[in-house]
């Protein structure tokens, strides 16, 4: 579970914190004054500090100027507390349906944004971000962190450290507009769980070129795939082909248009298991890794697993496939 | 970010032009200063935005700190300003670089706007306290009367252009040009040559004033070394801490050296500073003459004393005085002792207002005639500092007499006036926009100056009697109340300004067709969705196809400039009007 508090406030006990600003849960959010909190940042603080060397000022020298400056730096915070507020209220969030990412990286997660009129300055983060992460969130909304008006869908970036269906954790809604003078936020668990994969880290993997089960020995041999190996056929041509492929003997014949289809020999499937000698999660980072690799590269592969035995395949569909299984391996 | 320095920088250059006018004897103004060349130094390296935001800050504290010192409309216009620029930039960081800095500013503005009413609220009700603690004025640095006029003191303030004191007459008349003297100190001590002041002795604060009849003339008097403020000599302070002295000064018991403003209401009969007999002490210190120091003019004088009833010692020196060939002049050059005045009078005859004023003085006193030295001004600047004299005569009290004017009718008569006298009533459209220039400062400088503890007393009392203890209740009910309607406002501003404009003639458009029961379907583009309208109502075919047209040009095509664009938006409104589902049923049902 995602800590809802933020590093470096030691100061503020963990369940206090907890008890006080308790996270939505559910698949939507809407903002309004029961679900937002809203205090007054170091700056707020520093500009009653401002307000009130003015007052010093004022009284002290029995002069109206500062008075008066001091009563609008005074003012200007009260509005700001509204102002602050209005500009998260109202605001809609709904989770979309996330896509399948790995463990260890940044995984998108889809939120439709609804709001009525423009908000300025809203971040949206999940709880706790790695640092490096930070100009992600202003690439998700655009210039300025300006939510327009109308629906939008964003993709908040998370990490994930384990695998399996996992929800993202504690969403941060926080703003600070218009005058930075405080900060006002409110946080939701939303409830909907995105797949994840286990993390890609290299390393040994038991890797066999023949079915461990024996029986499916043709799986094995050497098949045919469309390549760049020799001319075996004639088909009509495609505009899109280009003319490399072009059998230009036939088109001087008269045959009509004909495109050349080369033949590869298939490479022969290779079949992955856990390396047996390495800890369960760690053999299995490095399975998913590899896997990847060998699925860039086009080699057909499937999957040996005491549970479970995925036919050799090829294409992101089966890469999918077989990552799905072993995010959700017991 | 760059813009916000750029607003920073602007807003540091509108509190840097108000430095000039700061009084250096102020410790205060020091710290403004330090806090704007501070404030400079900062900004030069600052560019991280929490940076930027503290920098926001500090202009607004200085701005607060220039307040102080710089009560003035021009000064207030520019802080204003300032507090402006200083809004926007923090807007600026807030909402993103998305707005133009004209869209910024407007926005500052109407955000300063917003918070006013919570502001005058706070202003005007919260009760203000006294100063915490009491510092030492430094007093070295004014110009101005001082207290002890010897020859060549005026003649350096005849150099200073700058301001002394402002007047608006309210009610009444201004005086006519030769009776404009106000008065500023009265100096009761001759010693032959120079005149000084010893501080009357005041009457007790419970002295019941004659009633006025209202506030009748405004004054704001710049600092001045003086415990004294210059006044018409008519009328009588309205505020408390303001007490006539019995030969007509205008005694303010706050500390000398800040700016004041002060009204005065009229009494409707003669002052009683002029009419009631000085008592026997002060009238024994105007007749003092210290014999033997001008033996020629001492001789003059008891000449007239032994031979002329009052009144008529005081006509022989004026015929005196013209029968002989005087010059004005500010440069006299140094006068011979041990009879200095006899040195004026008799050999060198050339002088300015101080030396014909110590010289009458002196004859009138070595004829008999109590008489004390005025000093004042003859109009509004330093420049118009002049030293007379004011004889007692039983019949008429104590008259003001002018021998520079005898001499020199230009240094007090307009019609002659040359470089050093009454200026001449300017004319032009320049002069008349710099006299009400000088008016409007004139009347929000009193303003701001007026308003202090004891005019919010008074606003609180007329507002809540006796039920004082409701204030509270009231300043929260107030700020409440300019909460609830700023909010809304503001918000409907959002509202309004958010979003593309050209779109927002679309969804009109599209909501016009709505009514007529027509809803774009998914996907379908707006030519296709028109041309769909069109199939149904042919007669709506032409201003479709050209809303549609339209619409795709202001989008996809070149932007124009801002006129064409707005423009464009016009004849979008135009061609689906507000009526259309009714013009368009019309040859259904006709």
């Amino acid at each position: 579970m995602v800590s809802a508090d933020r590093p470096g406030r030691s100061w503020w006990p963990r369940g206090r914190s907890r008890r006080l600003f308790r996270p939505r849960q559910g698949t939507r959010l809407r903002l309004h004054g029961r679900n937002i909190y809203i205090l007054p940042t170091g700056f707020g603080c520093l500009w009653l500090t401002g307000a009130g060397v003015l007052q010093l000022v004022g009284i002290q020298q029995q002069s109206n100027g500062p008075l008066f400056i001091s009563f609008l730096l005074l003012g200007l915070f009260v509005l700001a507390l509204h102002l602050t507020a209005i500009n998260l209220q109202g605001l809609e969030l709904a989770c979309g349906q996330p896509a399948a990412g790995f463990a260890g990286e940044p995984l998108p997660y889809p939120l439709q944004i609804r709001s009525r009129y423009r908000r300025y300055q809203v971040e949206l983060s999940f709880e706790p971000t790695p640092r490096a992460w930070g100009p992600l969130q202003a690439r998700n909304l655009g210039q300025g962190s300006v939510i327009e008006p109308g629906d939008q869908w964003l993709a908040i970036p998370w990490s994930a450290s384990r695998r399996g269906l996992q929800r993202p954790g504690t969403l941060r809604v926080r703003s600070t507009a218009p005058l930075g003078l405080f900060r006002c936020w409110s946080l939701w668990q939303p409830e909907v769980a995105q797949l994840v994969y286990p993390a890609r880290r290299p390393g040994p993997v038991l890797e066999r070129s023949s079915s461990p089960l024996g029986q499916d020995s043709e799986a094995a041999a050497p098949g045919v795939a469309s390549g760049a190996g020799d001319w075996s056929d004639l088909r009509p041509h495609r505009v899109e082909e280009g003319v490399a492929r072009l059998a230009w003997k036939s088109l001087a014949r008269g045959r009509g248009a004909h495109s050349k289809v080369f033949d590869a020999p298939a490479p022969q499937a290779c079949w992955l298991s856990l390396h047996p000698g390495i800890a369960r999660e760690q053999a299995l980072e490095n399975l998913c890794e590899r896997l990847c690799r060998v699925s860039a590269a086009g080699l057909p592969f499937g999957l040996v697993l005491a549970e479970q035995t995925v036919p050799p395949g090829l294409g992101p569909r089966h890469r999918d496939r077989c990552l799905a299984v072993l995010a959700q391996l017991p | 970010m760059r813009r916000v320095r750029r607003l920073l920088w602007l807003g540091l250059g509108l509190l840097g032009l108000q430095l000039p006018g700061l009084d250096m004897g102020l410790p205060l103004s020091w710290g403004a200063i330090a806090l704007v060349v501070l404030g400079g130094l900062k900004l030069r390296e600052a560019r991280r935005a929490a940076e930027l935001r503290r920098m926001s800050l500090l202009l607004l504290v200085a701005t607060g700190v220039l307040a102080a010192l710089l009560p003035g409309l021009g000064p207030s216009v520019l802080q204003l300003l300032t507090a402006l620029v200083a809004l926007a930039a923090l807007l600026a960081q807030e909402l993103g670089d998305g707005l133009l800095p004209g869209q910024l500013l407007g926005r500052s503005f109407k955000l300063l706007a917003a918070a006013l009413p919570l502001v005058l609220v706070l202003f005007l009700l919260l009760p203000r306290l006294g100063p915490v603690f009491t510092v030492p004025q430094n007093q070295t640095a004014r110009t101005g009367l001082s207290d002890r006029i010897e020859p060549g003191a005026i003649a350096s303030l005849v150099a200073i252009d700058a301001p002394a004191v402002r007047i608006a007459f309210e009610a009444s008349q201004a005086p006519v040009e030769a009776e404009r003297y106000w008065r500023v100190v009265v100096l009761n001590r001759f010693d032959g040559f120079r005149w000084e002041r010893d501080a009357p002795a005041l009457p007790p604060l419970s002295t019941p004033l004659p009633p006025t009849t209202g506030r009748d003339e405004l004054w704001l008097a710049e600092p001045s070394r003086l415990p004294l403020l210059p006044w018409s000599g008519r009328g009588q302070p309205l505020q408390s801490e303001l007490r006539i002295g019995p030969a007509g000064e205008l005694i303010n018991d706050r500390p000398a050296g800040e700016r004041r403003g002060y009204a005065l209401g009229a009494t409707g009969q003669p002052a009683a500073w002029q009419t009631s007999p000085p008592s026997p002490e002060a009238l024994a210190a105007a007749m003092a003459f210290p014999t033997g120091s001008n033996p020629r003019l001492e001789a003059l004088g008891r000449s007239w004393a032994s031979s002329l009833p009052p009144e008529q010692r005081l006509e022989a020196a004026r015929r005196w005085f013209l029968s002989q060939s005087f010059r004005y002049t500010l440069q006299p050059g140094s006068l011979p002792g041990p009879a200095p005045l006899d040195a004026f009078l008799f050999q060198t005859q050339e002088g300015f207002c101080e030396h014909f004023a110590a010289a009458h003085a002196a004859l009138m006193r070595a004829a008999g005639v109590p008489q004390l030295g005025g000093g004042g001004y003859l109009d509004v600047r330093q420049s118009d500092a002049h030293a007379w004299t004011e004889v007692w005569l039983a019949e008429g009290g104590w008259q003001r007499v002018d021998p520079t004017g005898w001499v020199a009718p230009a240094r007090v008569n307009p019609a002659m006036a040359g470089s050093s006298g009454r200026r001449p009533a300017e004319t032009g459209l320049l002069a008349w926009l710099q006299q009400q220039w000088r008016g409007l400062d004139l009347r929000w400088t009193g303003w701001i100056l007026g308003f202090n503890r004891q005019a919010q007393a008074a606003l609180l009392e007329r507002l809540l009697g006796a039920r004082r203890g409701w204030l509270g209740v009231l300043v929260l009910a107030a700020v409440a109340l300019s909460l609830a309607v700023t909010l809304p406002l503001l918000r409907w501003g959002q509202t309004r300004s958010g979003g593309d404009p050209l779109r927002r003639e679309l969804e009109r458009g599209l909501r016009r067709l709505r009514r007529l029961g027509f809803e774009p379907a998914a996907g379908e583009d707006l030519g296709g969705f028109c041309a769909r309208v069109a199939v149904d109502r042919p007669e709506l075919r032409t201003p479709l196809r050209r809303f549609a047209n339209l619409y795709l040009a202001q989008r996809f095509g070149p932007p124009g400039t801002a006129r064409q664009r707005r423009a464009a938006r016009r004849r979008l409104g135009r061609l689906l009007p507000r009526g259309l589902a009714v013009r368009a049923d019309r040859p259904e049902t006709g």
